[in-house]
């Protein structure tokens, strides 16, 4: 049991980082139907940033706040320069994908060609370990999974309690409908954009700061874990990428704890397979199927 | 009717664009065939050595070293005259490290360079999907890759000038056992590189009477390796042998200290480069790097030629990234042996065709009766001139390929202390050799 509890602890703190990036990643598909392949590399800029601020002298985490805030511009920019424009020539999904693919190698080849193929890392400390309730955390990472606890509420109650969140559960669901209800639609999905670029900046940030190395790869090696626990929850809905990310994080560490872990991130996409053939929307798919209904 | 004219007229031309195509294309290739088979002293055209390794990607730091040993290499040759009047050059073939990307590259390479001369290269990631492709177009290649696939090889063009990564394995058990070190623990990631150190690993520890408690073989790049670094630590293992990509040691080693214990950590030569050490050290501290890492890798101590390929290093700091970190490292030494081979080779055929200087490789490395031997290029172009047969002891030291055409022999061990490596010991071929066979 207090094994369990262990691998666990681990497996919490890659949720964690899953779980910021997953409601940044769902958000932009849940409110431009847009299924954003660049976002890992938002991710890896974001981080980028933050080293060039922690390069300069500022504490990591003022550092993270900037590289959280470049991440939101940088999404804003990309979605209002070049995703909308090419929305209102090509509506097809398949040339849009191939769009935010490649903006995607734009972002991670760019990052490579300035600073080259190599690691750089934030000068940082990770902290004491901390022993609670049989895991074992860093300073560090205890502060991650309270970011995205963080993440988690602001986000809930964003949607939940204000009208900018009600605006955007409804540009969500139909947005000709929202427009024509008077929401100024614009608006809100540049919101929405600033705010899920923000999150991508956060989540490429800690994912640095836990596995101390960044390069070009960092945010679209990690990517595609982030794509499978928003899928895993269902796409479109940031509480199901809450519980996807869980749900892929906690397994990925548990497996690899008692099984071989060369099956770590097979286990987990073994769930997602298994749980997508059950619930083919994902676990809470709610918003994507609205979308179907209201078609 | 009009329609009909206009349409017969475009296809008319279009044939007669087909024909001049055809033609421009026999002409290209006789002009290359020409070119491929270019007299000795010509005194035509600049040649050409591929670097056919990754430059971008996970495993660009191999691109980095090829470049860190080629320039140079170039470089020396120039200065001194260049090779039988020709000027030498290197040029690059990103294969990303990944054959689906290393079979195009390849491919456009000896369709597009008709100068081609030899191929540093290329890497364990694409040598199986790459070596056939070079072998077919009959260019002798110098490759660095560890499989063991190689190492009985009879493809005449395969030379290997660097030791496969089997015997780096029974480097590391030997070292460990020498140590009094006889529980371990594996932690090599899943790729192709890295598990071909396992097998000479597994079979020279249970030799020597080692007991292997865990092999783990895991996926890169995770952000926690919590519960691999658990398991390791529940084995009570004396030491833990590694290879993987810097990033994923520095986080499972990074989880072992915030589990509570460091224990020795032997790396093969993947561990011992610039990246992996720095990012490690940042991981786990100075201190405990100094105290519980030992890294191991063909060890060479400073001849004449190594002195002059630092002097060429320093000045190609332009084509090559980070170049301090490199000098008098194998990973660049060997390549720059590479290129300087194949040039004496070039010059003792009197011909620039690799076909028929390949053999020659062997000639100007061997050593023999009677034979001179040098230390550098311009030295060897003179004896070579004046009738002599020679010895290349290059940067790297004697090359020694075997039949199967692999040359390896011995192997240091490294501490790294505030930044520097520090030899630690030495192991040498004959010790390598007795302990993988179970008589060390």
């Amino acid at each position: 049991m207090q094994t369990l509890a262990l691998y666990a602890g681990f497996g919490l703190v890659t949720a964690s980082i899953l779980c910021i990036g997953a409601i940044g990643f769902t958000m932009q598909f849940g409110i431009s139907n847009l299924f954003n392949l660049a976002f890992g590399a938002t991710m890896t800029a974001a981080a980028y940033m933050t080293y060039l601020c922690n390069a300069a002298g500022l504490d990591i985490w003022v550092a993270l706040l900037l590289g959280s805030v470049g991440g939101a511009v940088l999404s804003y920019i990309v979605n209002r320069g070049l995703y909308s424009p090419f929305r209102r020539r090509t509506p097809s999904l398949f040339a849009m994908i191939m769009v935010t693919l490649g903006v995607g190698l734009i972002i991670q080849y760019g990052i490579e060609a300035i600073w080259g193929a190599t690691d750089l890392s934030y000068t940082m400390s990770t902290g004491r370990s901390l022993h609670l309730a049989g895991m074992v955390l860093t300073t560090v990472q205890a502060i991650v999974i309270a970011i995205a606890v963080g993440a988690a509420v602001t986000v809930h109650s964003l949607l939940r309690y204000t009208r900018v969140g009600k605006a955007m559960r409804a540009v969500a669901v139909n947005e000709r409908l929202a427009r024509n209800c008077g929401i100024p639609v614009r608006l809100v999905v540049d919101g929405a954009w600033l705010l899920s670029g923000a999150l991508a900046g956060v989540a490429g940030v800690v994912l640095v700061m836990d596995v101390q190395v960044l390069n070009s790869n960092s945010g679209s090696d990690f990517f595609i874990l982030i794509v499978a626990a928003a899928v895993l929850g269902g796409i479109g809905s940031p509480y199901g990428a809450m519980l996807g990310s869980l749900v892929i994080g906690l397994v990925a560490e548990v497996s690899a704890g008692f099984l071989n872990p060369e099956f770590k991130d097979v286990t987990s996409f073994v769930i997602l397979v298994v749980v997508l053939l059950l619930r083919p929307t994902g676990v809470i798919g709610s918003v994507a199927s609205a979308k179907e209904v209201a078609r | 009717m009009t329609h009909r004219c206009r349409d017969t007229r475009r296809w008319r031309a279009g044939a007669a664009t087909s024909h001049l195509l055809v033609g421009v294309c026999l002409l290209g290739t006789v002009l290359w065939g020409a070119n491929a088979g270019v007299a000795a002293g010509s005194g035509k055209g600049t040649l050409t050595v591929a670097m056919d390794v990754a430059f971008t990607g996970p495993t660009a730091i191999d691109g980095i070293a090829e470049a860190a040993g080629c320039y140079p290499a170039v470089r020396v040759i120039n200065q001194s005259g260049g090779v039988l009047g020709h000027k030498i050059a290197c040029s690059v073939v990103d294969t990303r490290g990944d054959p689906s990307d290393a079979i195009p590259a390849t491919q456009k390479m000896l369709a597009t360079t008709s100068t081609l001369v030899g191929v540093l290269g290329p890497e364990s990631g694409t040598a199986t999907a790459v070596v056939p492709l070079i072998t077919k177009a009959h260019l002798p290649m110098i490759s660095q890759d560890g499989l063991s696939l190689f190492d009985h090889t009879t493809n005449r063009y395969f030379w290997r000038n660097y030791p496969a990564d089997d015997v780096g394995g029974v480097a590391l058990a030997y070292w460990a056992h020498h140590e009094g070190l006889n529980r371990a623990a594996l932690f090599f990631d899943n790729s192709v590189a890295a598990q071909s150190s396992v097998p000479g690993l597994l079979r020279t520890y249970k030799h020597l009477g080692g007991k292997v408690l865990l092999n783990l073989k895991v996926s890169p790049d995770s952000t926690s390796y919590g519960s691999e670094v658990h398991k390791v630590l529940q084995s009570k293992a004396q030491v833990v042998f590694t290879e993987t990509d810097p990033q994923t040691d520095a986080t499972a080693l990074k989880n072992l200290i915030e589990q509570g214990n460091l224990i020795p950590i032997y790396g093969t030569n993947a561990t011992v480069i610039p990246t992996w050490l720095r990012d490690v050290t940042k991981a786990i501290g100075k201190a405990d790097m100094s105290k519980y890492y030992r890294g191991v890798e063909p060890y060479a101590p400073t001849y004449p030629a190594t002195k002059i390929f630092n002097k060429a290093l320093l000045a190609s700091a332009k084509q090559v990234a980070t170049t301090k970190t490199w000098i008098g490292q194998e990973y660049a030494t060997t390549p720059f042996d590479g290129v300087i081979m194949l040039a004496l080779a070039m010059t003792e055929a009197h011909t620039t065709n690799p076909a028929v200087f390949n053999k020659d490789i062997l000639s100007v490395t061997a050593p023999g009766k009677g034979k001179k031997v040098v230390y550098s290029y311009a030295a060897g172009v003179k004896a070579l001139k004046s009738g002599k047969k020679i010895q290349y002891i290059g940067a790297s030291g004697p090359t020694l390929f075997n039949k199967w055409h692999n040359a390896f022999g011995e192997f240091g061990v490294y501490r790294y202390v505030n930044g520097n490596l520090k030899l630690a010991g030495v192991i040498s071929a004959a010790q390598l050799t007795k302990a993988e066979s179970g008589a060390g």
